[in-house]
């Protein structure tokens, strides 16, 4: 299965999906034209992501914690149904024993970004790590 | 002198005793949103304003602007055209909005904007919780974007119709983010 990479632009956040290292992010504005257009290919590639975790599993092959890192200096109302459902998604791999870390980053300054993130992990059973910078 | 001139000189005078930072009135598809938000951006990072203050004041112009798209988009003689407002006063920032939309659709907004305007804090988030969950692939749906503006806002905004023709009447919608809350 292929890296997912998605340069940053105006509106739209940089992505970077990467299946050997189980490393995903997803980092800077989020205000997409088309926000099912942008999303819907990322949640489509984690659904993949899982059938590849669950053959590693079956392999018995050690499997590396998933990492999702959120990066995201602003995202619209839209956007944020979709990083529900990302979440959502996560969620759902980590009640099925996948060993899933979300770390959910933020500008010290920026208070609202902070308890986006605390209200979105308070909505599902998975603990964020919330990292200042 | 000629009476233009006049007048230019009145709609400056107007703008900085209102203390108007940006005005757009025209089309709002997205590309354009996308270049007034830039160029808010520059002004919000000039006016030395905290960025937690700066990142509501975004925030809530962005949801105000897309509501504008939004709600004008379905008029056939309108469609995406409005107007908004950004000022800043020592003690807050000042959102105004306003956009031609059909009567038609005018009462469900209302009953929206008004169940919004009434409630708690609490009662807006467990909404917000309601609604995030629930709402899918309705990008035309007001909602979350209100909730969100009624969270940012400390619930301070305002709205009313003026009838235009039979068929349409120009929306105003005005919110404000207080600098020192």
């Amino acid at each position: 299965m292929n890296t997912l990479i998605i340069e940053k632009s105006e509106d739209s956040p940089a992505v970077s999906f990467d299946p050997i290292s189980a490393q995903l992010s997803l980092s800077g504005e989020s205000r997409p034209e088309n926000a099912g257009k942008f999303y819907n290919p990322l949640l489509e590639w984690i659904a993949q992501f899982e059938s590849l975790l669950y053959w590693r599993k079956e392999q018995k092959m050690d499997q590396k914690p998933v990492v999702f890192s959120f990066k995201l200096d602003y995202f619209n109302s839209t956007s944020a149904k979709y990083i529900m459902d990302i979440i959502l998604t996560l969620s759902k791999l980590s009640d099925k024993g996948y060993p899933i870390r979300v770390e959910w980053h933020y500008d010290q300054r920026d208070e609202d970004m902070l308890d986006a993130g605390k209200e979105f992990a308070e909505m599902v059973k998975l603990k964020f790590e919330f990292i200042s910078s | 002198m000629p009476d233009n001139t006049l007048s230019a000189y009145e709609v400056h005078k107007f703008m900085s005793e209102m203390d108007i930072l940006v005005a757009f009135t025209g089309h709002f598809d997205h590309q354009m949103i996308t270049i007034l938000m830039k160029n808010v951006r520059g002004k919000l990072r000039n006016s030395a304003t905290e960025i937690a203050i700066e990142q509501k004041v975004y925030c809530v112009l962005v949801e105000c602007v897309e509501n504008v798209s939004k709600y004008s988009s379905g008029n056939q003689i309108h469609s995406g055209s409005g107007m908004f407002l950004l000022c800043k006063s020592d003690s807050k920032y000042t959102i105004i909005t306003g956009n031609p939309i059909l009567n038609s659709d005018i009462p469900i907004l209302k009953e929206k904007l008004e169940s919004v305007s009434k409630m708690s804090r609490e009662e807006l988030k467990q909404l917000y919780r309601q609604q995030i969950m629930s709402e899918r692939e309705t990008e035309n749906s007001a909602g979350l974007g209100i909730i969100d503006i009624a969270l940012k806002s400390g619930n301070q905004f305002q709205f009313n119709f003026r009838p235009l023709t039979e068929t349409t009447s120009f929306y105003h919608f005005q919110t404000e983010i207080e600098i020192n809350p």
